[in-house]
């Protein structure tokens, strides 16, 4: 006898489910255009075209739970429902297929393997996945988790779907006895529960199959107005996820004159795909305890911002989509138009409003929010987009980011020293600038902190004494160098930003630059993934890549390793912007001649030392200080010095050092610093 | 209320300082900026428009890229701008300054002239005072908040070891000291509509101003010589607090 | 043209100030060489005892303007009352001291009077048989060497820059002025003086500042600074790692992001001299720091330096002061 069940064994009349499915999926997709009107409000955004890149995106981090998986409990947890669920999907399907199709499927090994044991084991995890979900969610309370109704909801709905299919089954089995019941092992174990057939069985069968249908079915239709609708939005979201350079914020057109204004003040004023963004996030929190604002309890918190965002959209977009409706037809727009209630949502603003502009100032762009999120929200740009608008349309911003502006416009670099004196540093080390001899291998971009930053400084000149010393044909641009414009842009200033990159771009072409190499993160990650935006297609190059090469090509040999306890810290710009992580370890390792230590954090979880998205420029009021924060994760693994590869996180945490009264056990140190000792 | 801004274009703080080869300030790479005393008065005209109503019109003396610094006003929000520039107004002779700009300000009627107190670059404080003079309007300076209501003003100035509150009837001339507020940096929109502001330019001529013979002659520039390293004062610390006071004292005439 | 040689001899308290005193004792020199009279000219009520010290620092004559118009400055009845004695004695040179009274004062007369002035000067020299001004231009990055072509000459300068020569006391004729103040010169009223003896100077307008750093320790040790700055008449500033640490509020902050701040002697107490620091205060005109690590940066820009323990040197130097101000 071939291994087989009948499907609809018990039930009558079970193509009125077609009927009632038709109804749950209008509500289905009623729900999703309905949230893709609202996406529409928002200002148009090209994501068209590398359709195989995107889908591979979606199998890595969808179906392969790539970034989910990076934390066990929730990874496993929501492996064991996404795969359990999409398993049973796909048997519910050929269900389908079997009963009113004509297929014949579910038969012989396919339906022993598949139908039986592996639909089964699909249900477990589900299970099993929904109980460490109501456990984890209700029991142990991670912070990062609040708790809506439409959790619990989602949660126990879910439950229950998946209990009453396993009833189901074991009435099913208790009722019709085959031998391969076994291969059914969870039905088969209820079925043993209730004992031997009764009529009872057949009735509860018949009331239960209903029960759950309408389960499902309500699922169905519940599934775009809960947080399930994530279910389908963020493997969207992760396909239409930004391709371009992590590094690169978007382009502002500023030559628009008739442009009133600037940035993004109210929710509509966001992509359509910041706030699909919005919609697609699920809450999950990650962001939230990767954030070093949020972490040291400052206004801003990413997961907040993103459903605060949310909130806006579902506030105000109704309202404009009915007002635009409206206004097509005539007369009745003038009826709605005038209701003030309905002009005072028109008219909401998001900042001040739903965002505070302490939240704005707070974010340090580490990226790190953006790194952890298993949906790909764009958390970092969107901030940039509102101080955007707050500096080029309100002029609203902390004070000491309008000195930072008056220095990079007068004297080109953040600290407001004369431009004149850019190069004096280089004067005593035999530096050629380019305005005397332009025929060099290498730009050498010290960047202001190097060029100014007393500290930074003695690192500039260890780069100096290292590329001399392999014997590389470089210059600088000394005084005609500017400010690279991260600052600025990062803290909203476009207008800036362009200013100081079309001057930087005119001088280094006219010196037809080809290759640079900076020490600075900041600088290396403008030059190289921003600049390109405005005709600056150079090889940029950081001093870590760099510096490794002359190191393995031999051109600089290592004598002396330093023979500390060295532990690195990863820049953000360096890191998560640009991937950046095993040069410089690998140049520590041979520079250091010790194992690095990690901290902690590390890699793509490194914690910024709170300088980023110009906050080196700002004062920090609120909260605990980053800087040390990170001083203290530095400092747990005790090491004799903590090695960076960016001038200003070399300033925050030599600054914490200090801070720790630590300074002279432990040195904070630049990378060619130590191999500038070594060779 | 209508408020007229003197402004004087100067160098960056951190401008470094070089002679020409005649012996001339050297002004080649050197940034442009608006004396940030005058830009004091700027913002402080802005906040009283905001809060009065009326007009800011900016005036301004100096050679053609003074131009840069009006437009600069103009995008914090004045609505208009008078750059007289003409070679034959010497810049440092002050009353020649404030002939000009007396011109412009009898042009049309004022209730409030502000600039700031003294300009960065040669630090002579004369032109306001001159100014007035020459209108013969009362002059308030070095105000650090000012009230206006009733046809005057209500400031609050710095004066040696105190702060006066004063009072003066308007039309007058008041001049910023810092502290007066902090100026606003203007907004993109502002720059995109300062393009479009009126910005007149005159010569001394065309005002009919009479300049004089310049009552003041610049002899000679010279360049400090470079600052030394320091001295470093060795010793005992009581030793050596006593001959830092001394040197403070009878080198640096400081104390 | 004149060849009387004025000098506006400023009161403070009934006393002549000491740039009254180093005006007088050079105008000597001048007036000799020019071959007319050195004339001290007072301004103001109860002048009379100042009038009468005139004579010991070389003055040939004293004119007085002594009135209770005159109680307080306002600028337009002292510029009428300096305007008429310049109208009816024709000066050939005016000189004042570089006080905040004479630069609000001088420049209106001068215009009053059609007058070139030279305001800030550090130096005076004959030269050729004229009167020739050195004054520092662009926050002192530069000096400017200049001579007034008017009559009277007009300059004013500052405290200290010339010092106090020697000069044979004279027995000076004090003559009263008729003080007659239009209406018109009385359109400023002052409503309300508030003093701040006791306070300290603000931290942007002080000559002389005493700031402390990280160096402090703590916000208990700024004790020995508040001392040091009493004795100085000076403001007290903090860098931001003070600030940072708590120690001190971010009003005093001087700095990249706090005060940026040009007084005449910034004394740097425990700073090591950071660059966001030196934005702030770079520009003073005399920088000296205590600072027990040599390599400190703050020494590269100090005019002068003591590489020690601020705990031991702060105490000594305000005692040091203390003695100086005693004998002047």
């Amino acid at each position: 006898m071939i291994p087989h069940r009948e499907v609809y064994w018990n039930i009558e009349g079970h193509l009125l489910i077609y009927l009632f499915l038709v109804i749950a999926l209008i509500f289905f997709f009623y729900g999703y255009y309905r949230l893709y009107k609202y996406w529409r409000i928002g200002q148009p955004r090209d994501l068209s075209g590398h359709a195989w890149e995107r889908i591979k995106s979606v199998l890595v981090n969808a179906f392969g739970h790539a970034r989910v998986l990076r934390e066990t409990y929730p990874g496993i947890m929501h492996f064991a429902i996404f795969w359990g669920f999409l398993v049973m999907v796909v048997g519910t399907i050929i269900v389908m297929l079997e009963a009113d199709l004509g297929f014949k499927l579910i038969y012989g090994n396919f339906y022993l393997y598949f139908m039986s044991l592996g639909l089964d084991m699909a249900g477990l995890a589900a299970i099993i996945g929904i109980v460490m979900a109501i456990i984890r969610r209700y029991v142990l309370r991670p912070g990062r988790l609040d708790n809506k109704p439409d959790d619990a909801w989602s949660l126990i709905l879910i439950l229950v779907i998946l209990i009453t299919g396993f009833v189901l089954e074991g009435l099913r089995i208790a009722a019709t006895r085959q031998p391969w019941d076994v291969w059914s092992p969870v039905g088969w174990l209820i079925a043993g529960w209730l004992g031997p057939a009764a009529p009872w069985q057949e009735t509860l069968h018949r009331v239960l199959w209903w029960a759950h249908m309408a389960l499902a079915l309500g699922f169905i239709a519940y599934i775009p107005f809960s947080k399930l609708s994530h279910i389908f939005l963020s493997p969207l979201n992760q396909y239409y996820r930004s391709l371009e350079p992590k590094g690169a914020l978007i382009k502002l057109d500023l030559e628009n004159e008739e442009a009133e204004s600037f940035g993004v003040a109210a929710v509509e004023q966001f992509t359509w795909k910041d706030l699909f963004d919005a919609e697609a996030c699920t809450r999950c929190g990650r962001c939230r305890d990767n954030c070093p604002a949020h972490l040291s309890q400052k206004a801003l918190c990413p997961k907040k911002l993103i459903q605060d965002i949310k909130g806006e959209l579902e506030i105000k977009a109704p309202v404009l989509l009915s007002a635009t409706a409206v206004g097509v037809e005539g007369q009745a727009a003038e009826a709605a138009a005038s209701s003030e209630a309905v002009q005072s949502i028109a008219s909401r603003v998001l900042i001040g409003e739903a965002v505070s502009e302490e939240e704005i100032w707070t974010c340090t762009t580490c990226r790190s929010c953006m790194e952890q999120c298993p949906v790909f929200v764009e958390q970092v740009p969107k901030l940039v987009e509102m101080r955007r608008y707050l500096v080029l349309t309100e002029s609203r911003f902390p004070a000491e980011a309008q000195t930072a502006f008056r220095n990079m416009e007068n004297n080109g670099n953040p600290w407001g020293v004369g431009w004149a004196n850019r190069a004096d540093w280089a004067t005593e080390l035999g530096v050629k600038v380019a305005a005397e001899d332009s025929d060099m291998e290498i730009l050498y971009w010290p960047g202001c902190a190097g060029a100014f930053d007393d500290r930074n400084r003695r690192v500039a000149t260890a780069m100096v004494k290292l590329l001399q010393a392999a014997g590389v044909n470089f210059g600088i641009l000394g005084t005609e160098e500017k400010c690279c414009g991260d600052s600025a842009r990062r803290l909203g200033n476009e207008y800036l930003f362009q200013m100081l990159v079309e001057e930087n771009v005119e001088t280094m072409k006219g010196y037809n630059v080809k290759k640079i190499v900076t020490q600075c993160p900041h600088c290396y990650n403008t030059l190289k993934n921003e600049y390109p935006q405005f005709g600056g297609d150079f090889e940029v190059v950081h001093h870590t890549q760099y510096l490794l090469e002359l190191v393995s090509s031999g051109r600089l040999k290592v004598q002396k390793p330093l023979g500390k306890r060295i532990t690195y810290h990863d820049s953000c710009y360096l890191g998560r912007y640009n991937d950046i992580y095993r040069e410089p370890r690998q140049l520590l390792q041979a520079a250091g001649g010790t194992q690095v230590l990690e901290m902690e954090r590390h890699h793509n979880r490194s914690f910024c030392c709170g300088a980023g998205g110009g906050r080196m420029w700002l004062e920090e009021r609120e909260g605990q200080r980053i800087n040390i924060m990170r001083t203290e994760q530095a400092l747990a693994t005790n090491p004799e010095v903590v090695c960076t590869a960016c001038p200003f996180c070399l300033t925050m945490l030599g600054d914490g050092l200090k801070d720790k009264g630590l300074e002279e056990q432990v040195a904070a140190m630049d990378i060619a610093e130590i191999l500038a000792g070594a060779v | 209320m209508q408020i007229a801004v003197c402004l004087k274009q100067t160098f960056d703080t951190e401008a470094k300082i070089k002679l020409t080869g005649d012996g001339q300030i050297d002004s080649a790479g050197v940034n442009l900026i608006i004396n940030p005393y005058d830009e004091f008065a700027v913002e402080e005209a802005l906040r009283l428009k905001e809060k009065l109503g009326g007009e800011v019109v900016v005036v301004s003396v100096g050679p053609a890229q003074v131009q840069e610094s009006v437009r600069q006003a103009l995008a914090m929000g004045a609505d208009r701008a008078v750059l007289v520039s003409d070679p034959a107004v010497a810049p440092s002779d002050h009353s020649q300054v404030a002939a000009v700009l007396a011109k412009v300000l009898q042009s049309e009627p004022f209730d409030l002239i502000l600039s700031g107190w003294v300009a960065i670059d040669d630090n002579a404080a004369q032109v306001p005072a001159r100014l007035a003079e020459k209108l013969n309007l009362p002059q308030v300076n070095m105000a650090v908040k000012i009230e206006i209501g009733g046809g005057k003003a209500t400031v609050t100035r710095e004066a040696e070891g105190a702060t006066e509150i004063v009072e003066v009837p308007l039309p007058a001339i008041i001049t910023a000291q810092k502290g007066l507020n902090e100026p606003r940096y203007p907004s993109l929109k502002g720059i995109m509509q300062a393009k479009k502001k009126e910005l007149k330019l005159l010569t001394a001529a065309d005002l009919g101003a009479e300049l004089g013979a310049s009552q003041v002659k610049i002899l000679q520039y010279s360049l400090p010589p470079a600052r030394q390293a320091g001295k470093k004062i060795e010793g005992e610390p009581v030793d050596s607090a006593r001959e830092l006071a001394r040197l403070l004292r009878e080198e640096a005439k400081v104390i | 043209m004149g060849k009387d040689v004025f000098i506006f001899a400023e009161v403070k308290a009934g006393q002549l100030r000491k740039v009254a005193v180093e005006l007088l004792s050079h105008g000597r020199a001048v007036a000799d060489q020019f071959g007319g009279q050195l004339v001290a000219v007072l301004v103001g009520q109860g002048v009379g005892a100042a009038a009468a010290a005139c004579g010991q620092y070389g003055a040939d004559k004293v004119l007085a303007a002594d009135s209770s118009e005159l109680a307080t400055y306002i600028t337009e009845p002292y510029a009428a009352v300096v305007g008429q004695i310049i109208a009816e004695n024709q000066p050939g040179v005016f000189l004042a001291g570089n006080t905040m009274l004479a630069r609000d004062l001088f420049p209106r007369v001068a215009e009053r009077v059609k007058a070139g002035l030279v305001t800030d000067c550090t130096g005076m020299t004959l030269e050729g048989g004229n009167l020739v001004f050195t004054r520092p231009i662009y926050a002192g990055k530069a000096l400017t060497k200049v001579q007034v072509e008017s009559s009277p000459v007009m300059a004013t300068i500052r405290p200290n820059a010339l010092g106090v020569a020697e000069v044979a006391a004279r027995q000076a004729e004090v003559v009263q002025v008729a003080v007659t103040i239009p209406a018109e010169a009385k359109r400023v009223a002052i409503k309300e003086v508030q003093r701040r003896e006791s306070k300290r100077p603000e931290l942007t307008e002080a000559e002389i500042i005493v700031s402390g750093g990280r160096g402090m320790k703590g916000p208990e040790n700024y004790v020995i600074l508040e001392e040091l700055a009493d004795v100085l008449g000076a403001a007290v500033g903090a860098s931001r790692a003070a600030v940072d640490a708590g120690w001190r509020d971010h009003a005093f902050q001087v700095g990249q992001t706090g005060k940026t701040v040009s007084p005449n002697l910034y004394i740097a107490c425990g700073i090591s001299g950071a660059i966001q620091h030196l934005a702030g205060m770079g520009s003073s005109k005399v920088i000296a720091a205590i600072n027990k690590d040599p390599e400190a940066n703050i020494f590269n820009v100090a005019d002068y330096g003591i590489v020690d323990d601020l705990f031991k040197v702060v105490p000594a130097l305000t005692q040091e002061v203390k003695k100086l101000v005693q004998e002047s």
